[in-house]
């Protein structure tokens, strides 16, 4: 049961041209057809249902307040769009009654990274003020609460991780390196 | 009686647009291409398209603020998106594959499958406060955008700019006004192919102009619904004529049939445009095609064809693709925020 969840979360996170993520946020499951909810979680992100809270920054100053730590899930709060200010106009900004915010994240080893989240909002990995390419893009598996995962390519060193055009003030996010 | 309400219809449709050109409008198109019909009631200007710009990539067109209509219609994808279908802000399934906007404003139908639909003024609505599906969740709440909106400084100043005569008014008529204007704006006129009917010089392989004897022949017969200049007989026929059944009847998606409640019209759907078609998959209206061959060998007439024809058509159809147009500054997102 447990191949069968990752062999569909696989075969959902596929390969995408440039920055293109807009995978369609999975309709949330059901009781009725789920048995029991974040069981069946790829085994990097298995640290999802244990979330820490986290309050985003709004502003570049407030990052090292606000560090994503690779392996280790978070709730996080999001301030109001409108107060928030970018380093980079965001693909997708979210309207004045959406929320985002920004995150400070540092990398140990080169890989493949999974920015997962419990929203469809919009991700954008900055190094040194410019946005990077995704890897892939996809949904989570079935019967968790896994709605997004984009992967990016990263070297050791420190990046910011754009949040925007979501809907409600919380956050659930991780990030994790691939096997 | 339904196909002549459709015809009908679409007369009084054609009949409120003129087509006397807006002198005053620069429209910015080559020597020879007439601009798109404009509503009587909805001349074109600067303000409105820019205006009608600014909306597109709000997001407060949405009830959460989530998603604007260039969520789905993404210009680098000739304005639409690379998934088969997409879910609305409260998570209903998407029910059809995301249009492309290229060249929008020729268009009689509109969507898919409804040939009643044929004034951008009134299609934009249906993302906005539609419920079947429901996309951007304003429905039967239309007021709550409007005072959003109205309660902006800069649009305040934007609307009143765009729509003197209504005293720049914010509504849904506005709204739906000033977005139609900017869709018009969206152009297409500059691919390999246009260039090569100009007389420029085109670097393009043999099997690129195999593949357009191919496509203009009978034998293919791709051509006789992916007609004219923006290929596809929704921009040259009445709206009734655009709808055609490609494949064996679909199980679910009962298409212009749904509309009409013929069974004759089962699994018919409006011919889509092949301008840049070549960045804008997913293809057919489910999205179920994920490449141009996948969705040519999806057609009847395409039985009898082999790989190297497939291949010739999908080289051929390479060149409807206008980096000028999918990447113009004019049609992107503004770089600031309004207010």
């Amino acid at each position: 049961m447990r191949l069968v969840a990752l062999i569909i979360a696989g075969a959902l996170l596929s390969p995408a041209a440039a920055s293109a993520q807009m995978a369609p946020a999975a309709p949330a499951p059901t009781p009725q057809q789920c048995g029991a909810i974040d069981v069946e979680l790829p085994p990097e992100l298995v640290g999802w249902t244990a979330k820490s809270p986290l309050a985003a920054a709004k502003v570049a100053a407030d990052l090292p307040k606000a560090s994503l730590t690779p392996g280790k899930a978070f709730l996080a709060t999001l301030p109001s769009t409108p107060d928030v200010t970018y380093l980079v106009q965001p693909e997708k900004p979210g309207g004045s009654v959406s929320h985002g915010g920004l995150f400070d994240l540092t990398v140990q080893s080169a890989g493949t990274y999974v920015i997962a989240l419990g929203t469809g909002a919009w991700i954008d990995v900055l190094k040194d003020g410019a946005p990077m390419m995704s890897g892939s893009h996809g949904r989570g598996p079935n019967c968790t609460t896994l709605r997004k995962m984009v992967t990016f390519d990263l070297k050791p060193g420190a990046y910011v991780v754009q949040i925007s055009a979501n809907g409600p003030a919380e956050l659930p996010i991780m990030v994790a390196k691939r096997p | 009686m339904n196909r002549l309400l459709v015809l009908m219809a679409g007369l009084c449709a054609l009949a409120v647009f003129t087509l006397a050109l807006s002198p005053a409008f620069d429209w910015r198109l080559p020597p020879g291409v007439a601009p798109p019909p404009v509503p009587a009631d909805n001349p074109m200007s600067e303000a409105k398209v820019a205006l009608g710009r600014r909306l597109f990539y709000d997001a407060d067109l949405s009830i959460d603020g989530t998603m604007s209509c260039a969520t789905c219609h993404e210009q680098r994808h000739a304005f639409t998106d690379t998934n088969a279908t997409r879910p609305g802000v409260h998570n209903d399934p998407g029910r059809r594959n995301i249009m492309a906007l290229t060249n929008v404003g020729y268009f009689g139908p509109l969507t898919w499958a409804d040939p009643r639909v044929t004034r951008l003024e009134d299609q934009i609505l249906i993302p906005i406060a539609g419920e079947k599906p429901v996309e951007m969740g304003f429905a039967k709440q239309e007021h709550l955008l409007t005072a959003r909106l109205g309660a902006n400084a800069c649009y305040q100043r934007m609307f009143a700019s765009a729509f003197p005569e209504a005293k720049g008014e914010v509504s849904m008529a506005t709204i739906g006004k000033a977005l139609a204007t900017f869709q018009r704006t969206l152009l297409s006129f500059d691919a390999p192919y246009d260039q090569h009917k100009r007389g420029e010089a085109v670097a393009v392989s043999d099997e690129t102009w195999r593949g357009e004897t191919l496509f203009f022949g009978r034998r293919a017969g791709c051509a006789s619904c992916h007609a004219g200049p923006s290929f596809t007989d929704a921009a040259t026929g009445p709206p009734d004529k655009a709808f055609h059944r490609i494949d064996l009847p679909f199980s679910g998606d009962q298409g212009l049939g749904e509309i009409t409640g013929r069974n004759a019209d089962k699994a018919r759907f409006r011919t889509p445009g092949l301008r840049n078609v070549g960045v804008s998959e997913p293809y057919l209206h489910d999205g179920s095609a994920k490449t141009l061959s996948q969705a040519i060998r999806r057609h009847r007439a395409a039985i009898g064809l082999g790989d190297a024809q497939v291949a010739d058509l999908v080289a051929f159809l390479g060149t409807l693709t206008d980096q000028r147009f999918i990447s113009d500054k004019r049609f992107s997102l503004p770089p600031t925020r309004c207010g």
